[in-house]
């Protein structure tokens, strides 16, 4: 293995933080296999990003063009896949983040390379490699291997390595990267903000979040009266959202926000993974849910295996009545 | 307008108990039960909304066993036109081949729109749909979570990090995968399942499209599965819902959060 | 899509002239008693209100809404307008509403814990969505034998087999019925829904499958006598079943503990101290006109002080849980639910215990006495479980 390839991407003048994740994994895998670990920026302006890559990377090509605005995933494949033909990485990694679920399926195609998605681990050994991935709801992990090839891609599952602190002052490369192709057959209109609305779920010290184990938007109440005697607010998960019964504004996840309350209280949610990412900053965390199954309770500190709708009424007035 | 969506057949993981086979490379399946896959039934219910609108053919397909047809009803009775599943009996690490195989079938067909599923519950790996669109040469957008089809443009909001969208008009024929969430799917009643049966259900065999053998040869193997380490437990409260109710309320205070 | 020439009602369905009868109950004392309309004192949740809004849709008056289909799945089929309204068609208009459920469910258009609950029974036989394969373990450690063919067959209904607390009551039963020596088995996980709530919330299709498939497993397993654990199970096995091929001996499991007591097959001696009102379900009692073997027992307890509420009966509160509305849940959220009025008024009769016969009003009534704040002075029991007291048994 000579070379690890990472690719950085970056949104609305920030670097992602996967990007990092995924650097640090790069680092990693790069130091036990005696490789070097490029990281590869695409804009339009990135001599910034390219700074701060460089302290986990041996190099860093920044790879810079007018016409390469927002995140259109189509330009990003085209530069790539140049310069992965010309250098021939052994491996290309990068998150699974909506970027990445666009980038690079498309990819592995145009190049003809195996691909493994999200990602928990990736492990070299006796010059293979192995990627683990997390199946049928978060119960089972299974372990893949690959054909022999030139490049492997792999995406990483965001938030699942740890970012470490380096300083490796790797050397920068500018490339100004010609784009013949216009791109016209999709264009890129704009970004859309969530509505402001009147809550903001990051900043509470008590989260009550409710799952589909509420059962119906009725029952949010319950919810709401919980999160008063403890001065919260009422967040969910996804389902609740795409069923209509809370704003988006108030889903916690991948694609929703991260809290970092005192206590977050999980009740009927199952805890998939593009939940979870959302609250593993809470200090503690409680959940209720009917499934002594459900994965949530991997990660939660106390954990009740009862039907919400008949322990939440209950733990309403206790509190109230420890309260006084 | 001419939509094709692709769909599958995946266990019900919610309540089960998922228990890894001797082989350690399947699961246990006699007490499982099936459904279709819920990203799906979203796509299909996008399909069917913007055909009771435009108007035009919707065609189910799936690369799969014959137990699969089942999924191919549920999308008939939903409301597409026609089904077509490729007989493939075997489970693939590889998306790749799948979409090899799609993308064979989807020449032989007509279409403005393929839809597929961001991605699937069993094993989630997001890839197929932009795979497929890659390999036909037609312009993709993932992550769909709404749509608008005018004059042969599609306009699309695309779902970000954080809760952001972002949009795009993209130029049909195109390939889009979809997010839940981007509509409610209608309820579908046993006799609507029951009405589907007239409808046509086309089942190909792998040798009937024209493959290379390139195609049908993986490059992404399953090794092992493996239970997931458990990690730190939680405590459990147990006892009646008054009993636990009370202990929590008591940890909840003495921890300091009230 | 039906229209209102082709609905079967439609000759009688605009005939409501909304006299109000159908919200009292047969003695009149409350305005109250259709459980919609408890819940929500709007017309449109009454009986007469519903079957116009009904018509106005089906006439194309109206549009189907998410708030329109609430209100017709609100009703939860008590039957209490059916009692009550004087006109002819009266026997039909719990039919009517489901006529109308069903055009909601052929055109896909359900409120969405009625979908949840229609693919939960679809897909794994009950409406949790729980696995198939654990419907049998409300059983283990009490001994209990599959059905192989012994006298009786205990049907125990998804309820009873998923509900933790409908559980405690499924295996009290069993334990009665083994002391008093009946011979009888369970299906444990080869049971199947048995459709009586499938029927009510519409999906007419699905019902027929689950009827022909349950008569089709009771026939190859010699199957003669049902007893039931909720009236449910019974009502559907009684009287729509036949329809279907399946012609058995149906009980509810209180018609037959009433008769093991009267021959001394169960000893009741032990007793069993304390006021007691009894709450009539409305599959034994309305549906079925069973007043009377749970009283019966009752009063054959030694200890037991029976009390009456003022609504009993013909004339009783539904706990509101019929319909598939202990799942689907549309009536609560208030005090005015009829779970939470029912336990006011149990409670006001001095009683301290509430007896149910029904696994549906046990839930409902037991979350209702803990939104009522008077669980250290109402207990909601199982019929089961007073009998199995009384026996030594518990």
């Amino acid at each position: 293995m000579a070379e690890i390839l990472v690719v950085a991407e970056h949104r609305r003048q920030t670097l992602a933080d996967v990007s990092l994740q995924m650097l640090s994994k790069g680092r990693q895998l790069a130091d036990q296999a005696s490789a070097e670990l490029l990281a590869v920026v695409i804009g339009r302006n990135v001599d910034g990003y390219a700074q701060e890559l460089a302290r986990w990377a041996d190099r860093v090509l920044a790879v810079m063009n007018e016409k390469l605005g927002e995140s259109l995933a189509e330009p990003s494949q085209k530069i790539l896949t140049s310069i992965i033909k010309e250098r021939k990485p052994s491996l290309v990694l990068m998150g699974h983040s909506s970027f990445g679920m666009d980038l690079a399926p498309a990819l592995a195609v145009e190049l003809g390379a195996p691909l493994a998605t999200d990602c928990l681990d990736l492990f070299i050994g006796n010059g293979s490699i192995t990627a683990t991935r997390s199946i049928y709801n978060g119960k089972v992990n299974a372990v893949y291997s690959f054909i022999p090839c030139e490049t492997l891609i792999v995406t990483g599952r965001v938030g699942e390595f740890p970012i470490e602190d380096w300083d490796k002052q790797g050397e920068i490369e500018e490339i100004d990267f010609p784009l013949e192709e216009e791109f016209n057959y999709k264009q890129f209109e704009g970004y859309i903000e969530q509505e402001a609305g009147g809550v903001d779920i990051t900043q509470a010290e008590v989260v009550v979040s409710i799952g589909r184990g509420i059962k119906d938007k009725e029952h949010i109440e319950l919810a709401q009266q919980l999160a008063s005697e403890l001065g919260g607010v009422v967040a969910c998960s996804r389902p609740v959202v795409d069923y209509g019964w809370l704003p988006s504004e108030r889903q916690v996840g991948l694609s929703g926000k991260a809290v970092k309350p005192k206590l977050y209280l999980a009740l009927g949610i199952s805890g998939a993974f593009q939940h979870v990412v959302g609250l593993k900053g809470s200090k503690m965390i409680v959940a209720i849910n009917k499934d002594a199954r459900a994965s949530i309770f991997s990660l939660a500190d106390y954990g009740i295996v009862d039907d919400i709708l008949k322990v939440v009424p209950l733990l309403i007035q206790k509190i109230a009545a420890l309260k006084g | 307008m001419d939509i094709v969506t692709c769909i599958k057949r995946v266990p019900d993981t919610s309540d089960a108990d998922i228990i890894i086979d001797a082989s350690q490379r399947e699961i246990e399946g006699d007490t499982l039960a099936f459904k279709i896959n819920d990203w799906d039934e979203y796509a299909l219910e996008t399909a069917v909304q913007l055909k009771e609108t435009l108007g035009g053919s919707l065609t189910a397909v799936t690369v799969g066993p014959k137990e699969w047809d089942d999924v191919l009803r549920r999308a008939l009775a939903m409301g597409a036109d026609k089904a077509i599943r490729v007989d493939e009996d075997m489970i693939t690490a590889d998306s790749y081949m799948v979409a090899g195989i799609l993308e064979s079938l989807l020449r032989s067909l007509s279409y403005d729109l393929v839809l597929f599923g961001a991605q699937s519950e069993d094993f989630g790996s997001g890839q197929l749909g932009i795979m497929v669109a890659e390999m036909l040469g037609v312009p993709h957008v993932s992550l769909v979570v709404s749509l608008q089809v005018q004059d042969g443009i599609a306009r699309v909001k695309r779902e970000l990090e954080a809760g952001a969208l972002e949009s795009y008009t993209i130029e049909l024929p195109a390939v889009l995968t979809v997010q839940t969430g981007i509509n409610r799917p209608r309820y579908i009643s046993l006799s609507g399942i029951k009405r589907a049966m007239t409808k046509e259900l086309q089942v190909l065999s792998l040798s009937g499209l024209s493959l290379s053998q390139e195609m049908l040869a993986p490059m992404v193997r399953l090794e092992r599965l493996e239970t997931p380490p458990t990690g730190k437990k939680a405590e459990f409260i147990s006892g009646s819902p008054e009993e636990s109710a009370e202990q929590l309320a008591k940890i909840l205070q003495n921890s300091g959060v009230f | 899509m039906m229209t209102l020439t082709e609905y079967r009602y439609s000759d009688v369905v605009h005939r409501c002239f909304r006299c109000g009868y159908c919200k009292f109950p047969v003695n009149w004392i409350d305005v109250n008693n259709c459980p919609a309309y408890a819940r929500y004192r709007m017309e449109s949740y009454s009986t007469g209100g519903r079957l116009w809004l009904i018509r106005a849709w089906l006439n194309d008056e109206i549009n189907w809404t998410e708030h329109f289909a609430e209100i017709v799945y609100a009703c939860v089929s008590c039957k209490n307008c059916v009692e009550k309204c004087p006109l002819r068609f009266n026997i039909d208009i719990v039919n009517m509403i489901v006529a109308a459920k069903s055009e909601m469910v052929e055109r896909g258009l359900v409120p969405s814990t009625v979908k949840e609950f229609l693919e939960n029974v679809q897909r794994q036989g009950n409406p949790y969505g729980s696995s198939r394969a654990r419907r049998g373990e409300w059983s283990q450690g009490t001994g209990v034998e599959q059905y192989q063919g012994q006298e009786f067959l205990y049907y125990v209904g998804c309820v009873g087999s998923y509900d933790t607390r409908a559980r405690q009551t499924a295996k009290t039963l069993a334990s009665l019925l083994h002391k008093a020596g009946l011979s009888f088995g369970v299906l444990g996980k080869e049971e199947n829904c048995d459709g009586n709530e499938v029927k009510n919330l519409g999906e007419l299709t699905l019902f027929e499958m689950l009827a022909e498939d349950n008569i089709t497993q009771f026939k190859a397993l010699g199957v003669n006598k049902i007893v039931t654990l909720s009236p449910h199970s019974y009502n559907a096995m009684k009287n729509d079943y036949p329809d279907y091929g399946g012609d058995f001996y149906v009980y509810h499991y209180t018609q037959l503990v009433q008769q093991l007591i009267g021959d001394g097959k169960l000893d009741i001696s032990g007793g069993f101290n304390a006021r007691v009102v009894y709450h009539d379900p409305c599959f034994l009692g309305r549906w079925n006109e069973e007043y009377d073997s749970p009283r019966r027992i009752l009063k054959a307890i030694p200890g037991i002080e029976l009390v009456e509420m003022e609504r009993n009966k013909a004339g009783a509160l539904c706990c509101g849980g019929g319909g598939g509305n202990f799942y689907a849940d549309f009536l609560s959220g208030s005090e005015n639910s009829p779970a939470r009025r029912r336990v006011r008024e149990a409670r006001a009769t001095g009683a301290n215990i509430l007896a149910v016969a029904c696994p549906n009003c046990m839930t409902m009534l037991e979350d209702a006495v803990k939104a009522e704040d008077l669980e250290d002075k109402l207990a909601v029991r199982d019929l089961s479980e007073i009998v199995a007291e009384a026996c030594g048994t518990e």
